[in-house]
């Protein structure tokens, strides 16, 4: 073995001994380098025989390139621990919480009444504003309600003058929308209401509810079943089937509450019926011609049957563990 | 109202069970709420409607039950009387406002001998919620339970010249009703007089001064029709309703008048406690014919949605005691004086459908010309804010709007509470003016609760009493005590404190979010909010809302520990979304960011620096950013250190140091100028 074979296994040795990626750094230069052995080892190339010359300088390079692979490799190696052991160091405890983001939720109220208007959307049905401090004229006499009528005796309310009072029933809407145009129309308002009433489990002075009325040729009960039912399916999904039974309502003739039966169970929802002639009548449209049907109900009902709840003050008394869980 | 259903099946025997009778009645329209025992067996609660007063009887409920099931009624027999007979000799009945009472009818028993009325009239008394008082009285209860018609008893011998005047109350004139109590009687409340003094409110109560004795020997007995709208006014005028002014005021039927008299004189005789005088008086100023209506079978067939034939509209309409007068492509009846309600086509189609079962509707979707359905913008745009605030992490409450007076209950604009009128609690005293007496008090009771996380938001209408009128308008409003977020285990405490400035961000977020300019914010002045951490929120030049912290004098008695962050904004008041504008294109050159630093008075306030910024803003600078407010040593007292971080950008170039540093120069003399700022460097 001569001096540079011995210099390459020497190389080689240390190379594989080195134990860090600049430890291999080191190696290299004293080998490779510029002033390195095997740089040294060509530079005695001179000192020999011309016909000798080419072969020794053959065996430098060959002896370059492998020590360069080896140390390339050692590196790699070595690097590639080194990144995993890294890596180790990095470990977290990845079953720990995440860290909390502030989290908001739409009351119960609000998803509610935001599914009633789609489905009621999708049913063609135009929503409209009313308003909570309504007068007199809106919320009684234009909904055919007879002065001194025992039908007063279900809306009691609050008022603040002789003329002015907070809207019983967001059927108020109607004698402002029958107006704006000629039928056909479809409108549909939801909207807080309040009656004097002592608060108890089912009963609130402030309550919610949604109104929903059509006038167009030949629309009779029929057609108020039919759009109940649909109507009932999208809010509380599959197939739903709607009973009526007669009930009164100034504003409609033949008055009805409607029930759906749900899950095996019957429910009373609220109020409908034809929209009675004189209202009609009272807005310059022809009642032989033209007809109409009008539905409520309260949205607190439906949010009630459809998630157990209870207790009707539950909503308006905003405690946060009971607005977190929907 | 209660029946005993032993009663009702009397009448109208469906052999039906106490719980089919409840069903059948429900679904013809009369609601049974209740089915309770007795000692004489299963009683209803039935709920009448306003409309149906001719069912608040045994005679009405069975009559239904009759048109429903076919089934013959078996109505009592007893005599009837005809004409005044002796009765002339006894007693005169005058009235003299006619346009109050149509109809009103006497009748004479002597030879009363006093006592309790016999064990089953009592149990059908008590079943039906009457306390028995005395055979004279019970019978009057019984005949009003069983026909509708209520009747009143006086005692003869102590009516001045025994005759009976119905006339209005004259100014100032009082009576002291049954129950003891003095009464103020107006001039449009109607009496029951003799010759002299009232002796009972009409269709109301008797008075004292002809009340039934034990000594009374003879009695009168009135039946009478009295105008609904004149007792229901003269009840709730005198704050009373009784079994009597309830059925008035839902229209007794003016026909069964005598016979309701007849009735209970006959049962007077039959259970021997004294002897009816034969004959009537009746006076019947208002007899007015049959109301005649037509009904076309092709129209209930429309409105109700199934074929309905000319034969089923008679056999139904019949069965309910309508009469067929005429008949060709309509079918005429007269109206039975015991249905008022009935008025238009309309109603006889619902009778017809009552009859035949609303069960026969079928379901249809509507034919007609398709209608675009739409929510409102005023509902969008709420619904926008909702999602943002809901983004920012606060939790969505719906509060009262009827409100006891509060100090923290005031308009964002000029106005006044909105009072309720007699309100009879304070807490329902007014309606809300504000959303924050609401908020704050949601805030306390969680917090009561134990609740650590305090951030709430409401969005909802509000009043305010004004020169103009009353104004609903809808607000939105937020509040916010302590950490957004439950404690967790991070060193990052971004969400774990908050201050002025979150809910600033908050309102910020709220604004942009529904597509309105920036808001601005300077100092405020409402007691509500601490004089030095509050401002007024204005977009586009108008104030549309405030922002601040709760005072701490206001914050004193709440259960929250930390300070309370409250903001309300006039969501209508913010200026509509604007389209957007056309679009900045995309420069593919590198941006530039430079900070500077200026030294600036405390009492300069950070609008003043932006307004600087925005005032000078060279074309080159896309955007700026406040990094870091710092006061204190090693600064001067009463000067604060801000870092504005400037991107600089063109769009068609790479920007040249020398410009950077140019338009950096124009911004430093901008806020030494308009700011006073110096420069450190």
């Amino acid at each position: 073995m001569d001096e540079l074979e011995q210099l390459v296994v020497q190389a080689e040795r240390e190379a594989a001994e080195a134990s860090s990626v600049s430890e291999v750094a080191t190696i290299e230069a004293r080998y490779l380098g510029g002033k390195g052995s095997l740089q040294a080892q060509l530079r005695l190339i001179g000192s020999l025989l011309r016909e000798n010359r080419p072969t020794f300088g053959a065996r430098v390079n060959a002896a370059r390139d492998r020590l360069a692979a080896a140390l390339a490799e050692r590196r790699q190696a070595l690097a590639a621990a080194e990144a995993a052991r890294r890596l180790e160091r990095e470990r977290i405890d990845v079953t720990l919480p995440g860290h909390p983001f502030p989290a908001g939720g739409e009351h119960p109220l609000s998803q509610t009444e935001a599914r009633i208007k789609a489905a009621l959307v999708g049913l063609g049905f135009e929503f409209a504003e009313g308003v909570e401090l309504e007068d007199y004229a809106h919320n009684f006499a234009a909904l055919n309600y007879p002065p001194e009528h025992p039908a007063f005796d279900e809306q009691m309310t609050f008022y603040v003058d002789d003329t002015r009072l907070l809207r019983t029933q967001t059927t108020a809407i109607q004698g402002r929308l029958m107006p704006r145009r000629p039928p056909p129309f479809r409108y549909a308002v939801v909207g807080r209401c309040f009656r004097y009433e002592a608060v108890d489990a089912t009963h609130h002075h402030t309550f919610h509810q949604v109104d929903a009325f059509m006038v167009d040729r030949g629309i009779g009960m029929a057609d108020l079943k039919g759009v109940l039912r649909q109507f009932a399916s999208t809010m509380f999904g599959g197939d739903v089937m709607v009973r009526f039974r007669p009930d009164f309502f100034p504003f409609v003739e033949p008055g009805v509450d409607y029930s759906i039966l749900w899950q095996g169970r019957w429910l009373e929802l609220g109020g409908a019926g034809l929209v009675h002639p004189n209202i009609l009548e009272a807005h310059d449209i022809d009642s032989e011609t033209y007809s109409g049907f009008a539905f409520g109900l309260g949205v607190e009902r439906i949010h009630m049957i459809q998630n157990g709840v209870a207790d009707l003050r539950l909503y308006l008394d905003n405690d946060f563990r009971f607005l977190s869980q929907f | 109202m209660r029946l005993p259903v032993e009663w009702i099946v009397e009448m109208a025997p469906t052999g039906d069970t106490a719980d089919e009778l409840a069903r059948r009645l429900t679904m013809a329209g009369l609601e049974v709420e209740e089915t309770a025992e007795s000692n004489i067996g299963p009683v209803l609660s039935i709920k009448v409607t306003p409309n149906r007063g001719d069912c608040l009887s045994v005679v009405g409920v069975a009559r239904d039950l009759g048109a429903l099931t076919g089934v013959s009624l078996r109505l009592p027999s007893f005599a009837r009387s005809a004409g005044p007979g002796e009765m002339e000799d006894w007693s005169g009945v005058t009235i003299e406002d006619p346009d109050l009472c149509p109809r009103y009818a006497a009748r004479l028993v002597r030879d009363i001998r006093p006592g309790e009325s016999p064990r089953w009239m009592q149990d059908r008394l008590l079943a039906a919620g009457m306390r028995p008082v005395s055979n004279v009285v019970d019978v009057t209860n019984y005949v009003m339970i069983e026909t509708g018609q209520p009747l009143h008893a006086f005692d003869y011998e102590r009516l001045a010249e025994g005759r009976i005047v119905v006339r209005r109350a004259r100014p100032g004139e009082s009576i002291v009703s049954l129950d003891g109590v003095q009464r103020e009687l107006s001039p449009e409340m109607l009496l029951i007089c003799d010759a002299k003094k009232p002796i009972a409110i009409a269709g109301v109560m008797g008075g004292t001064d002809a009340e039934m004795r034990s000594s009374t020997t003879v009695m009168l007995l009135e039946s009478a029709h009295f105008l609904w709208t004149s007792i229901r006014r003269t009840a709730r005028a005198l704050g009373m309703t009784t079994e009597a002014s309830y059925r008035f005021e839902r229209i007794v039927d003016p026909a069964g008048v005598v016979a309701a008299a007849d009735r209970a004189c006959a049962l007077i005789e039959e259970l021997g406690f004294g002897k009816p005088v034969e004959g009537v008086l009746d006076e019947y100023p208002g007899a007015a014919p049959r109301r005649r209506l037509s009904v076309r079978p092709a129209r209930c067939s429309a409105m109700l949605g199934f074929p309905v034939t000319e034969s089923d509209v008679r056999t139904a309409l019949a069965r309910l005691g309508f009469d067929e007068t005429e008949s060709g492509v309509s079918i005429e009846f007269a109206v039975p004086s015991f249905r008022p309600d009935v008025v238009r086509e309309i109603d006889l189609v619902e009778e017809v459908g009552r009859v035949l079962g609303y069960d026969r509707i079928p379901e249809r979707l509507p034919e007609g010309a398709t209608t675009q359905g739409r929510d409102t913008d005023l509902s969008t745009r709420m619904g926008c804010a909702r999602r943002l605030l809901v983004g920012c992490g606060l939790q969505e409450v719906v509060g009262h709007s009827l409100l006891a007076s509060n100090e923290l209950d005031r308009p964002i604009a000029a106005g006044d509470r909105v009072a309720i009128r007699s309100a009879l609690s304070a807490d329902l005293a007014g309606l809300r003016a504000s959303l924050l007496p609401g908020l704050v008090d949601v805030l306390d009771r969680n917090a009561r609760r134990g609740h650590g996380r305090l951030a709430a938001f409401e969005i909802g209408r509000v009043f305010r009493r004004t020169e103009a009128g009353y104004d609903e308008s809808v607000n939105v409003a937020g509040a916010i005590a302590g950490p957004m977020v439950g404690s967790g285990w991070a060193r990052d405490t971004r969400w774990r404190s908050t201050d002025f400035h979150t809910a600033a961000g908050v309102v910020e977020r709220l604004v942009r979010g529904l597509g309105a300019p920036s808001p601005s914010l300077a100092p405020g002045d409402d007691p509500r909010l601490h004089p030095g951490r509050q401002a007024w929120i204005t977009v586009a030049g108008s104030r549309v809302g405030l922002l601040g912290e709760l005072h701490p004098q206001r914050a004193a008695d709440l259960h929250i520990r930390s300070r309370v962050l409250v903001f309300e904004l006039a969501l209508e008041a913010l200026p509509d979304a604007q389209p957007p504008a056309a679009l900045t294109p995309l420069s593919p050159y590198p941006p530039v960011v430079r900070d500077l630093a200026p030294r600036i008075a405390l009492t300069v306030p950070y609008e003043s620096v932006r307004r600087a910024v925005e005032d000078a803003r060279p074309d080159t600078l896309e955007s700026f950013e406040l990094t870091d407010v710092f006061d204190g040593a090693p600064l001067p007292e009463g000067v604060r250190s801000l870092t504005l971080s400037f991107t600089f950008r063109a769009p068609d170039r790479t920007l040249a140091d020398a410009e950077v540093a140019d338009a950096l120069a124009a911004l430093r003399a901008a806020l030494a100028e308009r700011c006073g700022a110096t420069f450190a460097v």
